[in-house]
């Protein structure tokens, strides 16, 4: 597989939440349109580490950044960066579905209205028919746009989630565990829809489940106790790792 | 103990438990129960004045009208004699002692009654009508049966020739009952069956009013700049902490704030709505804040984080999101808040909204009086009259507390909305 544009860069970058410091110097790179999954026990930091990258972790007044993250170049944390174009450009899935207690249209409709992404009302029509298509929801959905987002199911609210991500056109989706609250049809679908959306985003995924990170990604994180043990394509981690810790995490020893 | 007796044991305690519940909520419902009945019971009779039957005759020439009066003579000419004379026909002998004794079963203002209907029917000069003069408070009471005849003559305000006179004019269907629209419209007055809550009415109406239109966009602002936007700090914990104080402080302090420094040292009109208004706009202030602030906080993290992911400023998840959800909450606590300014009666005694108000208020800076401090003055009055008075502003008051808390539960319904 040839190596691609590479999209974000973290140097030496280490996170602290008040006293307490949850990432020691994480140095990683992520390539253009891939999946990335980051693998590692709860509280290793997998979830915070994402949340840097669009700068989730601002929103928390304890929380301190050190390092650079740089996306295409730029270090996102440097003061002319607007964080507001930044989560324009970086979406997020969370791990429990949040529609907005709206419409399923409102919910896709509220990122391109803020944005003034589109100018009037066909225009933005098309754009949450294609949002809604391109999470898989379309078919779904099309008879009761106007019905509220929590009406769903589990499965749909996330891939209304992530339609509502994909309405603003962003080049990188985060998924912090997208599939925790899911059964294994709608986990299903969901990975799925991943594999489609690497084609047109870079996507990095946190999850739990090994058998999913095997499925989606094509590199693969392990994180332990806040440090990033290892990082390679998912194939030789799960085959062949390099650490012992990540061996005896993989095959279930520890974590 | 074996498995059985504990497993027994512990269905006699979860029934003793259920059984206390049950005692402790019929005890409450039997209290709340009594009140009103009480309230009922007293307070309807004021919903009802006592009327005289009387047959007048406009005659130009004893209330001394030009030929063709205007409108101002009619309401400048004197009624008295007329009225009298109007009164007199009631008797069918001429007596002054019976005269005098007569003139004390209607109201005090029985010659206004008489020059009121004249002026709402010009046309009546030298005709001859039938008018429902109100009587005095005593035949009200008789009337209603509230008054004891049978003890000593020399201990009672109406003496045996007037009950004669009465029962007469019973007899002859004259005493009638009719809608008492004086305790609607009247201000304060002496005399029982003058006396009527209009002017309380309406300066509880404006002290709200400015209560409402002034804590409100403060309460409103402040807990969501307290809970969205400000830094968790020692600061804003020391704010935190005295909004909690403040909303625990007695009315009565409010009410000395008021005092010093409105009428002190601002020189606020004394005993008017407007101070009334600002006054409870203080106390009313961290009540509001902290149901405010408990609405926002149950907002779940995940719609703000859901928005600001999408590229929202904090601003947007604020204002897009955070707050139309936490509506319900905050306006019902707004609500209950303005329910309890209503009821306040402390801070008021303080800065004179206590006062002997006769005139119904025009604006918020003519002196008024309010419900509660209306049912405190009433309650000290001796008359039977002020008796069922006073329950019938409570019955009023009651009204308003009720309603506003069955809007408050209403709009919390209407627009709460569930996620996930």
């Amino acid at each position: 597989m040839k190596e691609r544009k590479i999209k974000i860069k973290t140097e030496n970058l280490e996170v602290y939440y008040g006293e307490k410091q949850a990432l020691f110097d994480v140095n990683l790179e992520i390539h253009e349109k891939e999946v990335t999954a980051l693998i590692g026990p709860s509280g290793c930091g997998k979830s915070t580490f994402i949340r840097c990258i669009n700068r989730m972790n601002d929103v928390i007044d304890i929380c301190k950044i050190k390092g650079s993250i740089e996306i295409d170049g730029k270090n996102i944390n440097h003061k002319s960066i607007d964080v507001v174009r930044l989560r324009e450009k970086v979406g997020m899935v969370f791990q429990k579905p949040n529609p907005f207690p709206k419409s399923i249209y409102d919910n896709i409709a509220y990122g391109p209205k803020i944005h003034g992404i589109t100018k009037n009302k066909g225009e933005l029509d098309n754009l949450i028919e294609n949002s809604l298509r391109k999470a898989a929801l379309w078919n779904e959905v099309k008879d009761r746009l106007h019905e509220p987002g929590t009406s769903l199911s589990g499965g749909q609210q996330q891939r209304l989630c992530i339609a509502r991500a994909i309405s603003v056109n962003p080049e990188i989706i985060l998924m912090d565990e997208p599939c925790s609250a899911l059964d294994p049809i709608a986990t299903a679908k969901i990975e799925e829809l991943i594999d489609e959306l690497r084609e047109t985003y870079t996507i990095i995924i946190v999850t739990h489940s090994m058998a999913q990170a095997v499925r989606v990604s094509q590199k693969t994180g392990f994180f332990h106790l806040g440090k990033l043990i290892e990082f390679g394509t998912t194939e030789k981690m799960f085959k062949n790792p390099s650490n012992n810790m990540t061996q005896d995490y993989i095959t279930g020893r520890f974590g | 103990m074996t498995k059985d007796q504990r497993i027994k044991k512990r269905h006699r305690a979860e029934a003793r438990f259920k059984l206390y519940g049950l005692v402790s909520i019929i005890l409450a419902l039997t209290f709340v129960g009594f009140l009103v009945f009480t309230i009922f019971s007293k307070g309807s009779d004021a919903f009802s004045k006592t009327t005289i039957k009387v047959n007048v005759s406009f005659n130009a020439e004893i209330l001394s009208l030009p030929s063709n009066p205007s409108l101002e003579d009619i309401q400048d000419a004197d009624y008295y004699d007329l009225a009298l004379e109007s009164i007199n026909k009631l008797l069918l002998t001429s007596n002054p002692d019976d005269e005098k004794l007569l003139k004390k079963l209607f109201s005090p203002d029985f010659d206004l009654e008489i020059k009121n209907y004249l002026v709402k029917n010009p046309d009546l000069i030298n005709q001859t009508q039938d008018i429902n003069l109100t009587s005095s408070d005593d035949i009200d009471q008789l009337f209603k049966g509230n008054f004891p005849r049978d003890i000593p003559e020399d201990r009672r305000q109406v003496n045996d020739r007037q009950l004669e006179i009465f029962d007469e004019l019973v007899a002859q269907d004259k005493i009638q009952k009719k809608f008492n629209n004086y305790f609607f419209t009247n201000g304060d007055s002496r005399d029982p069956e003058l006396a009527g809550i209009g002017a309380s009415l309406l300066g509880s109406f404006f002290s709200v009013v400015i209560c409402l239109i002034l804590s409100f966009p403060i309460a409103i602002l402040a807990s969501i700049y307290l809970e969205e936007f400000a830094p968790k700090n020692k600061i804003t914990d020391f704010i935190e902490i005295n909004i909690n104080n403040l909303a625990a402080v007695p009315s009565i302090v409010y009410g000395l704030l008021g005092l010093g420094i409105l009428l002190g040292f601002m020189n606020f009109p004394r005993s008017t709505p407007l101070v009334a208004g600002i006054t409870l706009a203080l106390m009313t202030l961290p009540r509001i804040i902290i149901p405010c602030r408990a609405s926002l906080k149950a907002v779940p993290p995940s719609i703000r984080e859901g928005a600001l992911a999408v590229g929202a400023s904090k601003f947007q998840s604020v204002f897009h999101h955070v707050v139309p959800l936490s509506l319900p909450g905050t306006l019902s606590g707004t609500i209950i808040g303005l329910a309890q300014a209503l009821g306040e009666t402390a801070p008021l005694i303080l800065i004179g909204m206590v006062a002997f108000v006769v005139d119904i208020p025009g604006s918020p800076i003519d002196p008024a009086s309010s419900l509660p401090a209306q049912v405190y003055l009433w309650s000290e009055s001796a008359e039977r009259g002020f008796v069922e008075k006073t329950s019938a502003t409570i019955m009023i008051l009651l009204t308003f507390l009720i309603v506003m808390n069955f809007i408050a539960v209403y709009l919390r319904q209407k627009f709460e909305k569930k996620w996930n």
